[in-house]
């Protein structure tokens, strides 16, 4: 017994020098990982131990090891409050309209991209559709906003003049055409940005593939489902992945910047807002930890999830 | 991953503050500012007790943060008002700045203990600092310095008393008379042109109104301003009840000796019915609730708004009208006296309220080496030298000497002729105006523009004198009613202003009179789940607190 530990250790010693030489190695590699290992261990690790104040009182007179424990309550709070179930089901829906979508939005228009032959056309439509993603959310709501007003709001206008409609409509008003709204200007403002990946997973792809394909006799559609699309599946389903984790981020600025009207309460209240409103501007940072922290442990779990079943489809994030 | 640090953003923005607060402090020791300090100052202090400390005979520095996201205080020497009272009155101030976000800022120095000398804020931010030890009274100053006293008088610094029986705080702003600017503005083209009718009660409103959306499609006829916040809206609650003190801004209305519910109120009922029917006949803009001030602003200075109501139109209208009258001098706005509802007393309208105590305060925590000195420097500032100083810049240029009252300044020729000047001065120097004296500038003001021909007198101060300021009533009573937000009563007082912004929108987009005394029923019901008695219960007390230190005082 003795014996055979003795080997292994033996046989494992020159492994793991291997290992930390391979290291020393890449040192110049490596080093370029550390300021973002280091970024992650400031500012996500070490500030982790403020969740809990989800379990407190917390005071910011008292400090956070003078405050009161005082376990679930405001857990207790959140799912017992008049608000929880609006809120929760206006999260689910509008971060269901956003993934149902936004998600496959990108790759749609990377794939029309794709087919278009006029390299300048391509490029010009490129540049004005990620445009957009630039522009911080209070312009572009700024925008939005006095484009759908109804004294001189110019889609109003158009559609006066086009004998639409008799009277304007108060889109930003009417909480049915709020999640619409919503929506079609987040895709409107991502939709650029977010194809640039899929252009270029789809830039990689073996030019032959196409040329075989044509020669069987693949029409245009055929080539696209049957050779661009698996081709580019890995980056879809990672980028799917990561959407899902993200599935309870319902928004933020744009909602707050959007639904200013609190007739639309009823239908932009996300948890988001509902943390910024209730917790941070009236200072009830635990309250708003705790809430935040839902969150976070709901998210997650669909990440986990999410993971497992693309693991079983054959390509995950870990 | 994302989830994760989304949960950790007011933590990081925490650590980031710290880091910025550090960079603010670490370029401290400021030199003495040139030596040319004449000595005006002692001279006036020198028939005082030896204690009274003397400003501008030694170097005064210390450090104010305004607690507002908006608020960026202009570079102390930066223009000639502060220059000059940095080379006089060797007072040096040094701005920290919020970097527009105010309340993680004020947290983050109260949790790293690193507080500035002086805090520039709201008034209910006080008492979480005093009740936390971390502030200086100005009980031992009062005497020693007498300009706070004189102008505000011992029933004011009375009401500011906190629960311990001292006092803390420096009001801005703070007034013994009314003051303020809510009310009515007309187009005074679309009036004269649709025949000057009589527009003195709500119907004469209503049918003007009407009058105006059939003959000026374009037009809106009546502007409320940002209708999500009250203004215009809440203004005409006045209509319909005799002595309002803006019950809808504390969503309680008095009955006897006790705050009652808002959404029973039968006054209230009928205002809120008025507005939706406005609202549903498109006589009040369809942008009501979702403008933003630039549109506001745009409709108001083209002229396309026949009716303009706000807690305090006169700004922009003021703009509006210079530019209006250029092109055309029969253009323009006018202020109208308040709209009543038929049958009620005209001299009972009140749009507006004003306080004793005025907008804000400034504080001096323990933090400051010398807060007498400090005391001394705001008590000089909020007198006749120094508002005249930030009013009108230094001694020599627009104003030289005072009249025999020994304060009212005296105004050079440049006054009129470099106006110009004068009001870019001005845009820099009311932000430095931590402790404005209302009184004191108003009445000066006044008796100036009094002096002047109508067409030069400037167009707010005209309407101020001839409407506003005898249509604002005394709120003085009702200041400080709210709960802590971390209290009990808080948290119902959050879930309330929730719901009450909510109710006001929907009312406003109700189809029918049946359907906003609907959602009024509904509102009341909702209120009281959410334990609206208990809030009420909390403010009556607080306003009978405040009644009773104001009677104390007679």
């Amino acid at each position: 017994m003795a014996q055979l530990s003795v080997n292994k250790e033996l046989v494992k010693k020159p492994k793991t020098k291997h290992a930390f030489l391979r290291f020393l190695k890449q040192m110049d590699i490596q080093l370029m990982v550390l300021p973002a290992l280091l970024l992650i261990i400031v500012f996500s690790y070490i500030p982790m131990y403020g969740v809990l104040m989800a379990f407190q009182d917390y005071s910011i007179f008292k400090g956070f090891f003078a405050s009161e424990w005082v376990g679930l309550k405001h857990f207790d709070m959140f799912f017992s409050s008049p608000e929880f179930f609006e809120v929760m089901r206006n999260t689910v829906v509008i971060s269901m309209l956003k993934f149902c979508i936004g998600f496959p939005a990108p790759i749609v228009l990377a794939l029309m991209l794709n087919e278009v032959k006029n390299m300048m056309f391509k490029r010009l439509v490129q540049t004005v559709s990620y445009l957009p993603h630039f522009m911080s959310w209070v312009i572009v709501a700024g925008l939005i906003m006095s484009m759908l007003s109804t004294d001189n709001g110019s889609v109003n206008i158009l559609l006066e003049k086009m004998n639409f409609i008799e009277e304007p409509i108060n889109f930003l008003s009417l909480p049915e055409l709020f999640w619409s709204i919503l929506v079609s200007t987040g895709v409107w403002k991502e939709i650029g940005f977010g194809s640039i990946v899929y252009l270029a997973a789809i830039a990689s792809i073996d030019p032959s593939m196409y040329e075989a394909a044509s020669m069987d006799g693949a029409s245009k559609f055929k080539q696209i489902f049957l050779i661009t699309l698996p081709s580019i599946m890995p980056v879809v389903l990672i980028f799917m992945i990561l959407a899902i984790g993200n599935l309870l981020n319902a928004g933020f600025e744009d909602i707050l910047l959007l639904a200013v009207n609190p007739v639309l309460r009823d239908v932009s209240d996300v948890i988001d807002t509902y943390v910024y409103r209730v917790g941070i501007q009236s200072s009830r940072y635990s309250y708003a930890t705790a809430v935040g922290l839902f969150k976070a442990v709901i998210s997650v779990g669909l990440l986990t999830m999410a993971n497992y079943l693309a693991r079983r489809a054959g390509s995950s994030l870990w | 991953m994302k989830a994760k640090s989304k949960l950790l953003v007011p933590i990081v923005s925490a650590f980031m503050a710290v880091s910025m607060l550090a960079g603010c402090s670490s370029n401290g020791g400021t030199k003495n500012n040139g030596e040319t300090a004449n000595n005006t100052a002692d001279a006036n202090n020198s028939n005082k007790p030896a204690s009274v400390y003397e400003l501008g005979k030694e170097q005064l520095d210390f450090t104010l943060y305004g607690h507002y996201d908006w608020y960026t205080m202009p570079a102390w020497g930066g223009d000639i008002t502060s220059t000059w009272i940095r080379d006089t009155k060797k007072v040096n101030v040094k701005p920290i700045h919020s970097g527009g976000a105010a309340p993680q800022k004020l947290n983050t120095m109260i949790a790293t203990g690193d507080l500035p000398d002086a805090i520039w804020l709201e008034r209910v931010d006080v008492e979480k600092l005093r009740s936390a030890d971390m502030l200086v009274p100005f009980d031992d100053y009062l005497d020693k310095y007498p300009n706070l006293k004189k102008w505000l008088g011992e029933e004011g610094i009375n009401m500011l008393r906190s629960e311990d029986g001292k006092l803390y705080q420096f009001p801005n702003w703070y007034t013994k008379q009314p003051n303020g600017n809510a009310g009515y503005v007309v187009n005074k083209k679309i009036y004269a042109e649709l025949g000057s009718p009589k527009l003195e009660t709500t119907d004469d409103l209503y049918s003007y109104l009407k009058l105006v959306k059939e003959n000026y499609p374009n037009v809106v006829p009546y502007e409320p301003h940002l209708a999500k916040d009250g203004q215009g809206l809440d203004v005409l609650y006045s209509a319909f009840k005799e002595n309002d003190q803006k019950f809808p801004g504390m969503r309680a209305v008095p009955n006897g000796d006790k705050l009652t519910s808002i959404f029973l109120d039968p006054q209230y009922r009928e205002y809120v019915q008025y507005t939706s029917k406005l609202f549903r006949e498109k006589l009040i803009t369809q942008d009501a609730m979702t403008q933003t001030i630039d549109q506001i602003t745009e409709k108001v200075m083209t002229g396309r708004v026949a009716v303009f109501a706000a807690a305090s139109p006169t700004e922009i209208a003021m703009q509006a009208h210079a530019e209006l009258v250029k092109n055309d001098p029969e253009a323009g706005y006018f202020m109208i006296w308040p709209i009543h509802k038929e049958g009620m007393d005209k001299d009972k309208v009140f749009p507006g309220t004003y306080g004793m105590l005025g907008w804000n305060v400034t504080v001096i925590t323990k933090k400051a080496k010398n807060p007498e000195a400090i005391f001394a420097f705001y008590d000089w500032l909020t007198g006749a030298e120094g508002q005249s100083a930030l009013m009108w810049g230094p001694p020599g240029i627009y104003w030289d000497g005072v009249e025999a009252d020994g304060e009212t300044p005296i105004f050079t020729e440049k006054y009129t002729s470099d106006a110009g000047e004068l009001a870019k001065l001005q845009a820099i120097t009311t932000n430095l105006n931590w402790v404005g004296n209302t009184v004191f500038l108003d009445t000066t003001k006044a008796k100036f523009e009094a002096t002047l021909p109508v067409e030069q007198q400037n167009w707010s101060t005209r309407y101020q004198r001839e409407i506003t300021w005898k249509t604002q009533s005394n709120a003085t009573e009702f200041i400080n009613i709210d709960p802590q937000p971390d209290t009990e009563e808080g948290i119902i007082r959050q879930r309330i202003e929730d719901m009450y912004l909510e109710v006001r929108a929907k009312a406003l987009f109700a189809k029918n009179d049946a359907e906003v005394l609907a959602i009024l029923d509904q509102a009341e019901k909702d209120a009281q789940a959410a334990g609206y008695d208990k809030l009420l219960a909390f403010k009556t007390e607080k306003w009978q607190a405040n009644l009773a230190k104001m009677k104390a005082q007679e």
